[in-house]
Parts: C-alpha cells; structure tokens; sequence
C-alpha cells in the first residue's frame, strides 16, 4: 500500500548547491533505445552521469550456444537490429576464419555491397534521429526524419528485393552468403544510391549552414584523442576525434582492399566533426557499392555445399576473433569452438557497449539539452549493448 | 535531505569535482556577415520545406492498396500441394523442425506404403521470425513463404497455424519465388561444367558454366 | 437586427456576442489542430490525418470526444489545488485575448481603447497558469519545463512587445480599430509594406511570437525529445484538452493581432462584408507562416534562446522602435 507520507517531494533549496537529481529514464523519446540515464544537474548543468543499462538484454551469447552455425546468422541480425548485415558479418568471418574456409570472390564483393548499403540505411536512420532528439518529435526534427526514412525505405527496398526481408536479413552463411542477386537489382541498386546521393545532398544543404544546427552541435560533446584512444571506442566517434583506424583499411577483410575510398577524418572531436564524418561516409560507402556493382565477379556464391540440415557446418577445434567496420565501429565476435555443430562460447564485442563508456567523460558540464545532442551523435543501438 | 543521501549511496554517484568537467562549450566566434548567413541559411532550409510541400506523398492507402512486393518476399508460411498429382508436398521427414531456430515447427510423421506424409504440422506464427531457413532445408519444396503478411487477428491463438490452415494459406495468397530447391541451387558452388538449367531469378553473371573463383577471406 | 441590439442593456449584449466569440474560437482552435497537422503531413511526404471522415475532417471532433472520454489521473503526490486549478488559470488569459480583437469595424466583444496593451498584458499572464502547472505535477521534468518557461516567455514579452508597438506608433492610437483603419484603402497601406521599418516589425514580431508560443525553434518548454510534454505531462483527459486549447488559442489570437497589425486586418477586395473573412485568410496566413517554420528547424538550447532575447532582439526592437519614433515625427513635419 502507498504511503503517501513517504512519496518524496521536490525540494528545491537556493541556498547552496543543490542537486536535482533527474531520470532520462528507460522510457524515454530520445533514449534510443533502453537506456536509463541518472543525472545529476546543478540548475541546467549536468555535473555527473550515471549510465544504467541492461533493460534490453536477451542472452544471446548464452542463446548462441544452443543454435548451431547454420541457424545462428539469422539471430545475430538481432544485435545491432539498424544495421543487421554487419552483425551477422562478423559472426561468419570468426565461423570461417576456425575453420579456414575459403569464401569465394563473388560472395565477397556482395558482402561489401551489402555492408556498404547497410551502412548508408544506418546513417540515414542515425541522421533522421538525431535531428528528431534535437528538434522534437512535433517539430522540424520531424521534418528531417521523415525525409530520411523515406529514402532508408528505398534501401530496404533493395534488401527486400535481394533477401525477401526488411530489417533482419539472414544473408550470411558461413562459406559464403546465401542469396545471389536478381535480375535487374543492379539497376534498381545504382537508380537509388544516385537518387540517395542528390538528397543527401539536399538534407546537407539543410543543416549545414542551419545557425540553429550549427549552435547546438559546435563545441558539444569534445572527444579530445587522447581520451578516445584511452576509453576504447570506434566507428566515427573516433574517427571524429583525430584517429584515422579504419578496420576496412587497416585490417582489411573480404576483399575491402580492392575497393577504392577514403575515410573521412575530422581533428575537432565535437558533434559537428561526428556528424562532418558519417556524411562523409555516406559518400564513401555509395562510392564503394558503385564500384562493387562494376567489378562484380562471376562466380559461385558459397564455397560449401548448401545448407540442407542443421547440424551440416562443422568446424574443427579453435578459436578466432573476427572484426568488421560497421556503422558505429567495431563489431567483433569471437568463437571458441570445439569440433562440434554449435560454439562452445561466443562473445560478442558490441561497438555502441564501448561507446557508451564515453559519456561519463564527455556529459559533465553541458546542459540537459546537449545530453541529448550527444546521445544522438554516439549513436548507440542498445541490442548491441545488452546483447 | 536523508533520502536524498540515501539515495545517491545506492546509486554510487560521484560526487562533482570541479576540476574534471568534461568539456567547455565553446561560443561561436560572431562577426559582422553572420546575420546575413543565418538569413540565407533559414529561407534555405524554409524553402527545401516549401518545396516539399508540392511533392506527391509517399504514402500507399494500406489496405486500399497494396504495395507491389517483390518476388522473394518473405510473407506468411503454408504448405503446397504437388501441382501434378494434387498430393501433398510434405513427406514429414522433420528437417523444418530441426533448423527453425526459435522451434517454432512441430512435426510428426506419419508412414504409408509409398511415401511418407506429416501426421500433424503446426507452425506458431506468433513466435515465427520469417527467416527461410525451413524452406531452405525443404526437400520436397512443401513449405514456402507467401508474398503477404496479411494476418490481423485479436487473438494470438488464431496464429497457431495447424495443417488445414497452412494448406488454405498456400493456395490463398502468391506464392514467392524462393523454394528449397531453388535457394539451394543458388547456393551450391557448380561442381564442373554444367548444362545451364534453369535458373529463373538467378544472376545474370552467375552463367553455370563459369569456373568458381574461391581465393581466402 | 442592430436596433433590437442597441435596445438591449449592453452587459446582455456583450455576454451574447462573448459566447458567440467563445464557441467560434473553440470551434476554429480544433479545426486549426486538423490544418497544422495537414499542412506539415504535405511538408513531410505524408497525408496527414485521412480516414476520420472525408480526408480527415472529422478527426478534431474524434479527438474531442477522446479527450473527453479519458481517465483523468492525478498523481498522489501533487498539490491538488495548483494542479486542479493550472488549466483554468492557463486557459483564462488565452480566451481573454479575444474579447478584445475586432473582426470588423464595429463587430467585436469589446473594442477598448487601449486594447492593444490588453492584449499583450492579458496574453502574459499564461505564464501564471504554465508554472502552477509545472509545480503543481510534483514532477521533475514538470518543474525544469516551468522554470525553462519563466526564463523564456520573460524573455521575449519585450520584444513581443516592443515589436507590437511599431504598428501602434504608425497609426498613432492603442486602440484595435483604430490601426485596423489606418491600413484600410489599398494594398500598400499595409504595416507589412511600410518600406523597411513594416517588414522589420512583422519579422521581428513573428521571432517573438514564436517565442511567447513555445514554437519550435524556440519550444524548449515542451521539448519532445528531453522533457516529454514539459509542464504537460501528468495531466490526461479533459484537463489536457484545457491547456492545448488554451495553447491554440493563444496561438490563434497572436495570429490575428499579427495580422491586424501588419496585414491590414479587414482591408481586401470585394463588399464590405467579406473583411471577416479576409481577416481570417491573413490570420490562417500568418499561423502557415508559424507553422511553416515549426515544421523546419531544429530547436536551440535554452541558455542560447536567452542570449538571442536579451542581447539581439531586445536592442534590436528598442532600435526599431525608436527608430520609428523618429519617421513617424518626421514624416508628419514635426521636426
């Protein structure tokens, strides 16, 4: 029974420094996802963070243990559930990598495609979030995120085109992938990224010189390199800070080392640079998915035989950690296997659970509406941070 | 006050050390040309908005209209009946239930002279997560997915779909395109230089008389 | 029909031609709700409400009779008379703004002389209703959504203000009427085309309107995505229908005195009797134009709404202000 006596009351004290100790809590319209922030503010000004998560854990590493490799891909999408082909990626790279299975060049070159493509979905959704977290869900947020969805749906699209499915694909397969393109996807493919192209343009033209955007992004959320390197992130955010790690380019895997593009680097460490570096990387990756679509090769598009039963992949004792670059940094997933159908231990590194160790380092001192700014401009997704 | 203390000890919260804020925000530097940035700055984005006032809506009137779907989608599941002979498809032999990997599958076969039949099939739609690995491992081609979702229901038992069902449901909706024997055919690398066969929705670049080019990860 | 008026008591009169304005101003605050959310779906790529009756027309009425409808939840902890009382005193003020606004020469509740400083001064008096509001919920976000609103709608009554005051000085007189007939004749008559010191007004005053209105940019108050409905957000049911047509309202009769004050109020071709008309295309105009910047930026922070107030747009009207001042005695030979 509620005893109302106990039910504490706001007690607002100006007579020293007080702290209000406020929730953005689980529920939450810009917590992207399950996230439960304490914060404790001194008038307008956050002065500590306290990062509670867990809300949206489902034991997937645990879950791993019972499905074997062949079943296996098609959950893993469910980690980082926004860009679920780089999740799957990395699982099939470790899978091969124990049992040294060769992947032919053509189901490579799709995996770049596909990876490239996610990211370009990943970006437009991060793009269209942030701006809805920063300008409200009635607002001109709104405005910018509907855009932005209306061109993620021509890319999925695509994916459903290719795949049958929109957002959690089971492409991958270990040896390969287990989806071959249809006729006319290759056109359908270069008519949206170039369409994709001339808006992203136009949502840049938008923002860009936006006095109001430009406010509430410069000079927030500073990542200086030093403390980016100490606290272990990835993705843009480091990239955005003056680190030029690209796994793409500097541990290249499934043939990233035949494509040609660059990676965007900005030195400021502030929103604006993240944000400078994602649409950099939106061209890069429509760059990529050209030159992929030019250069596909003829081939076969899995090395083993097709999955007829559930405990067909084998893979012989060992352990390997593979890593892929996806849209929010490093996806790795390590596998220990011992000789059996299914991994005897899998671990997923999530790249936004690193992430997110930044911001008790970077909140403290900016305002309750700049935790929001810089929550967008991290960029978590929480399945990969519960798992 | 005691509750407030209370409380942060739960929590664990450090308390404010002045010399470590993280970050200072800097103001923007103003200049004179700056109302003049901000100006073209704002009628710009007003008149992307402007423009997209005029721009026919995306939306499709669901359910007036539907959507084209594409040929591999993955809708609903159902089981087909052999469009010769009229029989079922399904020879109960269980490999559905083995790959799904939430086992939302539920077989039990059912052994005659010629061939085998399921018993009893029972999919739980509710649980299903449209991944196509049972119509991947399908020998006989009896599962497919349909090119439709449409199942609105306001009661999830409804979902527990049994034979009689899957049965109505293949023969109500379009089928995809993908079959068991089709998804695997995709996938197997050639052997050695085949006569093509047919290949309806394959890539145009993936002739079978093409040699595998496997070269490491 | 106006002898039968002129014989009754004026205090009948003014309660009859009261009630009119009150429904017609509920009426028109849920079906301006249906054109806003219309006009930003077309922005959007999107349609916008659809179904509820012929494209959507009947949803106002459908969302009326949910509000009504709806549980109304007050928390256990909150200070039952402030919270109580909040949408009234909310509401009172934004209602009283249209007891002053004269939809024609002659039609209108009451025409006072100094209407002008009625409006504004009634119209500042939300913010009693808004903080009681946000106390009153006994809830965190509530109470940083007031105190955001204190500091912001403070703020910008200057300028509202002083903005407002251009007109006056143009046309010389605090009374509605009175600046309405001084734009009547032709087009460019108009406040709005006053070379240079009109169109700096309307801009400056549609800044500010913005600002008294917690629109976007400047709707830190309610702020979706930090706050989740602000001062709003332990009120259901009908209470929160009192305060969003106390919003709208507001919304609306800033809309009117904008264009009453820059667009000429009553003035367009065609018979005397259509200027009621008129002057709501010019209202709806002027709440597009709101709207239409509602619907494209992104909002700015409250330390930064602040500083644009007090170190921008405050000296900036004072300058205006004024520098008409100045026109206005020389044009008429004064100097």
């Amino acid at each position: 029974m509620l005893d109302v006596n106990k039910i504490t009351r706001v007690e607002m004290d100006w007579s020293g420094p007080e702290r209000l100790q406020m929730n953005m809590g689980p529920q939450h319209p810009s917590a992207h996802g399950v996230f439960r922030a304490i914060l404790g503010l001194q008038g307008e000004t956050v002065v500590d963070v306290d990062a509670v998560i867990g809300y949206l854990h489902r034991c997937h590493e645990k879950l791993s243990e019972t499905l074997t490799y062949a079943q296996y891909p098609s959950i893993a999408s469910k980690t980082d559930y926004v860009a679920a082909m780089t999740s799957e990626f990395a699982y099939v790279l470790a899978a091969e990598e124990i049992g040294k299975f060769e992947v032919p060049k053509r189901a490579q070159y799709l995996r770049v495609i596909v990876a490239e493509l996610q990211r370009i979905a990943s970006h437009l959704l991060w793009l269209g979030t942030w701006c809805m977290d920063m300008g409200g869900a009635l607002g001109g947020g709104a405005t910018i995120f509907l855009y932005c969805i209306r061109e993620r749906e021509d890319v999925l699209d695509l994916f459903e085109s290719l795949v049958g499915a929109r957002l959690l694909y089971g492409f991958f397969q270990v040896g390969g992938t287990r989806y071959d393109i249809p006729d006319g996807w290759a056109e359908q493919c270069r008519k949206t990224i170039d369409r994709i192209n001339s808006r992203v343009d136009e949502y840049e033209q938008m923002l860009e010189d936006n006095a109001f955007f430009l406010a509430r992004t410069q000079g927030i959320g500073v990542v200086s390199r030093e403390l980016a390197q100490d606290v272990g992130i990835a993705g843009p955010l480091l990239r955005g800070s003056g680190v030029n790690f690209d796994l793409r380019k500097n541990v290249p895997y499934s043939s990233y080392q035949d494509f040609d593009f660059k990676v965007p680097v900005e030195t400021a460490g502030d929103c604006y640079a993240r944000y400078k570096v994602r649409m950099a990387e939106f061209r890069q990756a429509i760059s990529i998915v050209r030159q992929g679509l030019d250069k596909l090769p003829s081939g076969p598009i899995s090395s083993r035989p097709a999955l007829k039963s559930v405990a067909q992949i084998r893979i012989p004792k060992g352990e390997a950690y593979a890593r892929v670059e996806g849209p929010r940094g490093e996806v790795g997933s390590y596998i220990v296997s011992d000789g059996s159908a299914k991994p005897y231990r899998m671990k997923w590194r999530g790249a936004s659970f690193s992430n997110l160790a930044i911001l008790p380092h970077i909140i403290p001192g900016h305002k309750v509406a700049d935790v929001v700014a810089i929550m967008g401009s991290v960029d978590p997704v929480f399945g990969e941070v519960d798992r | 006050m005691d509750s407030r203390a209370a409380a942060s000890a739960d929590l664990n919260v450090r308390p404010y050390d002045q010399n470590s804020v993280g970050a200072r925000v800097q103001p923007r530097p103003s200049n004179g040309t700056e109302i003049t940035t901000i100006i073209g700055a704002v009628l710009r984005a007003m008149g992307a908005t402007f423009k997209n006032l005029f721009r026919k809506p995306i939306t499709v009137h669901y359910p007036d209209k539907q959507r084209q779907y594409p040929s591999r989608y993955r809708g609903l599941l159902a089981l087909t009946y052999d469009k010769e002979t009229g029989e079922e498809n399904c020879i109960g032999c269980r490999l559905c239930e083995y790959v799904c990997p939430p086992a939302v599958i539920k077989v039990e076969m059912l052994k005659a002279e010629k061939r085998n039949y399921a018993k009893t099939f029972s999919l739980e739609l509710y649980a299903c997560e449209f991944c196509e690995l049972c119509v991947q491992v399908c020998p006989t081609d009896a599962i497919v997915m349909m090119k439709s979702f449409d199942m609105p229901t306001a009661d999830r038992r409804e979902m527990l779909l049994d034979k009689d069902r899957l049965h109505v449901i293949g023969l109500e909706y379009e089928q995809s395109w993908a079959t068991g024997n089709r998804l695997r055919d995709m996938q197997t690398p050639p052997k050695a230089p085949a006569p093509a066969h047919a290949k309806p929705a394959a890539a145009p670049a993936a002739t079978p008389a093409a040699t595998p080019e496997a070269t490491g990860v | 029909m106006s002898q039968t008026l002129v014989a009754l008591p004026p205090i009948v009169t003014a309660l009859i031609s009261g009630f009119i304005v009150l429904n017609v101003v509920i009426g028109m605050v849920t079906y301006v709700t249906l054109l806003e959310r219309k006009f930003a779906a077309r922005m959007q790529s999107r349609i916008g409400p659809y179904r509820v009756g012929p494209h959507g027309l009947l949803q106002p009425i459908a969302d009326a009779l949910k509000l009504m409808m709806k549980e109304d939840i007050v928390p256990t902890a909150a200070d039952r008379p402030v919270y109580n009382l909040a949408p009234i005193v909310f509401l009172i003020p934004c209602m009283l703004i249209f007891g002053s606004l004269p939809f024609a020469p002659g039609l209108g509740v009451a025409d006072v002389n100094i209407g002008i400083l009625f409006f504004l001064a009634v119209s500042s008096m939300e913010i009693v209703g808004l903080f009681m509001a946000g106390w009153g919920s006994n809830n965190k976000y509530a109470l940083f959504s007031a105190m955001r609103a204190v500091n912001q709608i403070i703020s910008y009554d200057l300028p509202f203000i002083f903005s407002a005051l251009v007109p006056v000085l143009l046309a010389g007189s605090l009374k509605m009427s009175d600046i309405a007939a001084a734009q009547q004749g032709s087009l460019l008559k108009w406040f709005i085309f006053y070379p240079v010191i009109g169109q700096l007004a309307f801009v400056m005053f549609t800044v500010a309107t913005l600002a008294a209105e917690n629109r976007v940019p400047f709707d830190i108050l309610e702020a979706e995505s930090e706050l989740v409905a602000g001062f709003r957000v332990e009120y259901s049911g009908m209470k929160f229908a009192l305060i969003q047509l106390g919003e709208y309202a507001h919304m609306i009769g800033s809309s009117f005195l904008g264009a009453l004050l820059f667009l000429g109020a009553w003035s367009g071709p065609g018979p005397e009797y259509l200027g009621p008309l008129w002057f709501l295309l010019k209202a709806m105009f002027v709440f597009l134009l709101v709207t239409w910047i509602r619907w494209s930026f992104v909002r700015i922070r409250v330390d930064q709404i602040l500083m644009l107030s007090w170190k921008a747009l405050l000296p900036a009207t004072l300058m205006l202000l004024i520098g008409t001042a100045v026109v206005v005695v020389w044009r008429t030979g004064g100097f």
